[in-house]
């Protein structure tokens, strides 16, 4: 909630700053955009919340079996340690390299045994305590954008922002409409206020953790430097961008992960230094365009003016007083003509500014979200399922027995190794064929359990439950041994949360 | 299987070898109190198994051979004035009988067949405006000559929906019919059977049958089952809600026979062609047997397990 609450606020900070320093129509349609970006369910959900690192520890030993950690995917392996459970070792490299490794899981020093206590955390306190601290400075900051409200911090704003414009305009053919404000006002307080805000986004990012606000912040800063035609020099732009999008990936990270912060980061400085033109231009290429454009513009004149009808010639000479007025008069419309042209060359129709605004703002989050999608996804698919294995452990046995036979059926389904649209009781010998007999035997056996679940009135016993878990347990291990790293993506992913029918 | 229900299977196999199948799809059509009919060439033991199962659960076994001339008074008894002039009612075959074996029902004449139907359904039979209940339990097991022999006809296609379930035996194999000859060595083995089942525990399973647990799923998956065989391609009629609620009861007797006492999706698929296949009218032009057809069925109808485990909507 705070976080949230956090979140708001910032985005309120950039709604009142760009009220402020803009009042272009494609700007304003940024400010629109940019305050439904949280609104959108999916990104503020998966990127707003992360789950306390306290809730997946006690859910730990149920999703041992279930999800398969990054490392294991990608067979990221250690020497063997005295300990280490023998149906960890990594026989085929092992074999290769003459010594024992086993793969790296992070739950191998848990006993494997009582998989189905689930101790209730109990409320952190410092986590209450830094929900607190987050209030703080949430607060501080729509107070602080209100200081622009004040003339001379407002003055000195502005008169900040002609600065930019002037950078904007030495470094860029861009041509900006300054503030009326006078020249001796000072840029200190503006300064200040922006050092300020500044500081309570950062406490509130180190306080928080919030994800959405270092992408939103990324933005902003993407949109500042495409729109203004800035850039940093390169190294500070990666440095930034890499300092923005660490924060928001989950930690401990991973190789793959860096992998793909690295080419995160790559994109946006891809985006704003060479895809967007005139930001990173050279004095001399973008007046070298101007000139050029004008040099059209003048080509188009002289033959404007040296097309001169043959009959009118013939006049002139005819009536020289009155002609020459007349000739004047046309020249004088002519040129008048030409300037319009000019104008209408130079200053682009109106909706192309907006366009570009709106393709640049769409460009900018696509690039911001994208590399992290896959991320989103795996993490939300994660989170589904460790919610579904909450059931597992419910009260209700029947309940739980019931959600036990989904993810076994499931997980079967997904690796197309079910036995298809025939009862339970019958699966034993397409499972004994596909899989090992000594699976298929006790899957057999465990079906009563769900049939007494699925169609009777009586109560379940807790034995009956702890059978089902380890028939689940049996079925991963069994399904993980016999399947490649792409067939474990795929179990990861699937894992069995299907709404509607599995087929 | 239940030890005493066991226990009866094991006495009849005394006497019919590698029947068992048979034997228990009898059986558990007199537990969900419904009747029998037998499609099967004459000689391979249908009167047989009749009798071994009535001595082994101790019910009286009586057994009509059905001719175009059995008249309806046969069955269900006739009043007669007798000496001093009172008008008596004189009980025919059905009357305090338990097991009836009506042999070739086919050739019979369309009255005495619907008299014998109507004895089936009502458990009751009215003469002279006077009704008289029969005994308890009730259970005919009617064979048919395949058509085309002399002097039969078909059973008409309502009167054959009231059959629980349809059977063919079949011809034994070697290792049977050698064990059947061997036993007849020593005498008659019917005499060895001995009764094992009291009728009254009989109508106390009849009873608990009666009030088995059976889950909504699974009554949505029979009527899911009953309405697909309706719009089927290749049938013409399919099944009827007495065949869906026959459909019930047998899967019913299936689950109570297992020694359970609630219904799963495999007991109605268990019992499933028993029960449908003389329920299903093909259309002409069509190109599958009834038996594929129902198997159709039951690979196209989604299994009331996945949906249980799924929640499916329907």
């Amino acid at each position: 909630m705070i976080r949230r609450i956090s979140g708001l606020c910032a985005w309120l900070l950039l709604a009142i700053c760009l009220y402020f320093f803009e009042n272009n129509t494609g700007t304003r349609i940024v400010l629109l955009l940019s305050l439904l970006l949280p609104l959108i369910p999916s990104v503020r959900a998966s990127l707003l919340r992360r789950d306390s690192p306290e809730a997946s520890e006690t859910l730990q030993p149920l999703s041992r079996t279930l999800s398969v950690p990054w490392e294991e995917l990608f067979g990221d392996v250690r020497t063997y340690q005295p300990g280490d459970p023998v149906n960890r070792i990594h026989w085929k490299l092992s074999a290769k390299r003459h010594e024992l490794l086993s793969r790296q899981v992070s739950f191998d020093d848990q006993p494997a045994s009582a998989p189905c206590d689930l101790p209730v955390p109990a409320p952190d306190r410092s986590a209450q305590r830094k929900k607190r601290a987050v209030r703080l400075p949430a607060l501080l900051l729509p107070i602080s954008a209100c200081l622009l409200f004040l003339p001379s911090i407002r003055m000195s704003a502005m008169a900040l922002a002609n600065s930019v414009f002037e950078m904007s305009e030495q470094s860029n053919a861009y041509l900006y409409e300054h503030f009326p404000v006078s020249p001796d006002t000072s840029l200190l307080p503006a300064l200040l206020l922006l050092l300020l805000i500044l500081g309570i986004l950062l406490g509130i990012l180190l306080l928080s953790g919030s994800r959405l606000l270092a992408l939103g912040m990324a933005a902003v800063c993407v949109i500042f430097q495409v729109y203004f035609g800035l850039s940093l020099p390169s190294p500070l732009q990666v440095a930034l961008f890499l300092l923005l999008v660490l924060w928001c990936l989950a930690r401990p990270l991973e190789k793959r992960v860096l992998l793909h912060l690295a080419l995160c980061v790559l994109t946006v400085s891809l985006l704003v230094c060479l895809v967007f033109p005139g930001t990173d231009l050279s004095v001399e290429t973008a007046s070298e365009r101007v000139r050029d454009l004008l040099s059209r513009l003048t080509g188009a004149q002289t033959a404007l003016l040296s097309e001169t009808p043959a009959g009118e010639t013939e006049t002139r000479h005819l009536h020289g007083r009155t002609l020459t007025e007349g000739s004047q008069e046309a020249q004088a419309e002519r040129e008048f003509q030409l300037v319009t042209l000019q104008e209408v060359q130079i200053s682009q129709p109106p909706w192309t500014g907006l366009l570009r605004t709106v393709l640049l703002l769409l460009g900018v989050i696509a690039a911001l979200i994208l590399p992290f999608l896959p991320f989103m996804l795996m993490e939300m698919r994660r989170r589904k399922a460790l919610e579904a294995q909450k059931v597992f452990a419910s009260e209700n046995l029947r309940e739980a027995v019931l959600a036990i036979f989904q993810n076994i059926t499931g997980a079967l389904h997904v690796m197309g190794l079910d036995g298809g649209n025939l009862p339970y009781c019958a699966w034993e010998n397409q499972l004994a064929e596909k899989l090992t007999d000594g699976y298929a035997r006790h899957f057999s056996e465990c079906v009563p359990v769900f049939e007494q679940a699925a169609y009777s009135d009586h109560p379940l016993s807790e034995n009956q439950r702890q059978q089902a878990l380890d028939l689940l347990y049996e079925t991963r291990q069994l399904l993980e041994s016999r399947s490649d790293w792409r067939q474990k993506l795929r179990l990861r992913y699937g894992e069995c949360l299907w709404v509607a029918s599995p087929s | 299987m239940r030890p005493e229900l066991e226990q009866v299977v094991q006495e009849v196999e005394k006497v019919i070898a590698g029947k068992r199948e048979g034997i228990v799809r009898i059986l558990l059509a007199l537990l969900a109190d419904g009747h029998v009919l037998l499609d099967d060439v004459p000689g391979v033991g249908k009167t047989t198994l009749a009798v071994a199962l009535s001595r082994a659960v101790g019910l009286s076994c009586r057994r009509v051979q059905f001719t175009p001339d059995v008249l309806p008074s046969d069955l269900v008894g006739f009043s007669m004035v007798d000496p001093s002039g009172t008008l008596n009612y004189r009980p025919g075959a059905l009357s305090g009988t338990h097991l009836l074996l009506g042999d070739e029902i086919n050739r019979a004449s369309s009255r005495t067949q619907s008299a014998l139907l109507e004895a089936m359904e009502e458990r009751q039979v009215s003469v002279d405006g006077k009704t008289y209940p029969l005994e308890k339990p009730f259970l005919v097991i009617a064979t048919q000559n395949s058509v085309g022999t002399s002097g039969t006809q078909f059973l008409p296609y309502a009167q054959m929906d009231r059959f629980l379930i349809r059977l063919t035996l079949g011809y034994p194999d070697y290792a049977a019919q050698m064990a059947m000859l061997r036993s007849r060595q020593g005498g008659n083995p019917m005499d060895r059977v001995v009764c094992v089942l009291k009728r009254e525990r009989l109508l106390d399973m009849q009873k608990d049958v009666q009030t088995l647990t059976v889950k909504d799923a699974i009554l949505d998956y029979i009527t899911r089952l009953t309405m697909a065989s309706r719009t089927h391609e290749a049938v013409s009629v399919g099944i009827s809600p007495r065949g869906a609620l026959f459909l019930d009861r047998m899967a019913r007797a299936k689950a109570y026979a297992e020694g359970r006492d609630f219904v799963t999706g495999a007991d109605v698929q268990a019992v499933f062609p028993d029960v449908c296949a003389h329920r299903v009218l093909l259309k002409e032009e069509s190109r599958q047997s009834v038996e594929e057809v129902l198997q159709d069925l039951l690979r196209s109808v989604d299994v009331p397990d996945r949906r249980a485990v799924w929640k499916l909507k329907a």
